[in-house]
């Protein structure tokens, strides 16, 4: 089903031989003390590739899940296509903006008002402030009703499904022709959740390139025609979302 | 990238940084009445404790230009936005580090930023600074000449040095643990080692070539210039000024490029 769409248009991300190396221990933080007393840095140099050898390419308007255990690397290619990890060998190149629903809270500074935070995380991503002007009912709407209530309450007074609510209404308002999801859809209510999904959906329906990342397989199925299926850092099967979480699926049977 | 490309990429962002100084103010400024008191206030009771110290116990208030008064501060002031910024650069990758994880902006901007918010504080607290200009004039004690004009200089030499060790300093400080304490001791003892309570004149050779290395002798050489009268034995010294502004761009020169080489592992570690 996606053939068709390779013959006839450009890649809008082109990953090839992509490799990060991060350490073994979790947190490299060294200590000028310990360098400078034991002559060394004392936690071990010992590393390992996340991604390895990772090469794909994406076309507009497609929507492809990454199926994988946790630690296959997931998290951190689609950190590597959000741009904000670099790679330590091969490339990725992404054609057009990236609107990031990862971190989705982390612009947010909770002494100041809702407000003034949809403005500055907006900003932080690039919209203007006519550009928020026009979409500020948008985004307060999709938030709901008693993020409307509190709109000039500090952020900080917010429940953490409000704050999610709302770093979600924000960046889906981004007009940006990629689209990066982390694992975001299992919070919020059931009733939020669906109206993630039907976002999601007139997303795609508006011809953006989705990316997701999801343990779920109802999910991933709703939204992904193409899987690829990541096994330690390794790239082990691109193809149609049902033959990746079938082959994903027989690899756990397996080994339990 | 090079230097140049890096610079257009931050620039094409200048809407960001625009929103993130903004924000910075609005933080410092908008929640307490006091906000802007205290930037001035600290700068102004640091100049009052030398003024005495040096003129009434000491009785050396002759190791500035005259008024002594007017010398500290614009000393303290400048030297306010410098510590002040170099303190919040060594953070400003970890302090920020939730919003450098979730937006692909140039990772520059989040030290730049840092460097801008506090200059606009140091221009928000020159009025202070005029307004004791303006004293001393009415008493007939102050002057004013042409070399004003390098007032202008001086802040955008102390700009490029501030983004030049702040490159430097911000991942360094999220890759080693405490490099923020030895900041705090080396700054305290810089500040003993700018001429900001004393004039550099009053160095002796051969130490004074020694103090010139450091940017901001230069740089204050230039804020100072036209606020006080030059006769012989004080003249501007425009070595310290040359080798100065030489220092600031090679410290933005090395802090691009330490930048560049640390972001791939800082970006992992934070």
């Amino acid at each position: 089903m996606t053939e068709a769409r390779q013959l006839d248009t450009e890649p809008i991300i082109s990953v090839k031989d992509l490799g990060v190396e991060f350490y073994r221990s979790r947190k490299r933080q060294l200590s000028l003390r310990e360098m400078l007393f034991r002559g060394k840095s004392g936690t071990s140099k010992e590393t390992f590739w996340a991604l390895d050898g990772v090469t794909f390419d994406i076309h507009p308007g497609e929507a492809v899940g990454l199926v994988g255990g946790n630690g296959a690397g997931k998290s951190t290619l689609l950190k590597m296509i959000a741009g904000v990890l670099l790679p330590d060998r091969g490339s990725v190149d992404v054609h057009g903006g990236v609107a990031p629903l990862i971190e989705l809270t982390g612009g947010f500074v909770n002494d100041l008002s809702a407000r003034d935070n949809i403005y500055l995380t907006a900003g932080l991503h690039g919209l203007t402030r006519a550009q928020v002007d026009e979409h500020f009912d948008e985004i307060v709407d999709f938030a709901g009703p008693q993020v409307r209530a509190g709109l000039d309450m500090p952020y900080r007074h917010f429940s953490s499904g409000m704050k999610v609510r709302l770093g979600f209404a924000v960046i889906t308002t981004l007009d940006e022709p990629i689209v990066v999801v982390d694992e975001v859809l299992a919070v919020g209510d059931r009733e939020f959740r669906e109206k993630c999904y039907k976002r999601m959906e007139s997303l795609l329906a508006s011809g953006k390139t989705l990316f997701l990342v999801s343990h779920s397989e109802s999910n991933l199925k709703r939204f992904g025609d193409r899987g690829l299926y990541l096994r330690q850092g390794k790239l082990v099967l691109d193809g149609p979302m049902d033959d990746v979480l079938a082959a994903y699926n027989a690899d756990i049977d397996s080994a339990s | 990238m090079g230097l140049i490309d890096r610079t257009r990429a931050v620039r094409d962002r200048r809407g960001v940084l625009r929103t993130l100084v903004v924000r910075d103010l609005q933080v410092r400024y908008a929640q307490s009445v006091l906000g802007y008191v205290w930037t001035i206030l600290d700068p102004l009771l640091m100049s009052l404790i030398y003024f005495v110290v040096f003129v009434f116990i000491f009785k050396r208030g002759d190791i500035g230009h005259q008024p002594y008064f007017l010398f500290l501060i614009v000393g303290l002031l400048s030297w306010q936005w410098f510590s002040g910024t170099l303190t919040d650069t060594s953070r400003a990758l970890i302090q920020e580090a939730k919003l450098v994880r979730s937006t692909n902006l140039p990772r520059e901007i989040w030290v730049v930023r840092v460097v801008l918010s506090k200059g606009v504080e140091f221009l928000l607290s020159l009025p202070v600074l005029l307004l004791f200009l303006v004293i001393y004039l009415i008493r007939g004690k102050a002057h004013i000449n042409g070399w004003l004009v390098l007032f202008p200089v001086g802040v955008l030499v102390e700009f490029i040095a501030l983004v030049g060790l702040g490159l430097l300093l911000a991942p360094v400080t999220a890759l080693v643990s405490d490099t923020q304490r030895v900041i705090r001791i080396a700054l305290r003892m810089l500040f003993y080692a700018t001429p900001i309570i004393y004039a550099s004149h009053l160095v002796p050779a051969p130490y004074d070539v020694i103090t010139w290395l450091n940017p901001m002798t230069g740089i204050l050489e230039m804020l100072r210039a036209g606020f006080f009268p030059h006769p012989p034995g004080q003249e501007i010294e425009w070595g310290a000024i040359a080798v100065g502004a030489v220092m600031s761009v090679l410290l933005l020169l090395v802090g691009s490029w330490v930048f560049g080489r640390l972001e791939r592992a800082v970006l992992k570690e934070i």
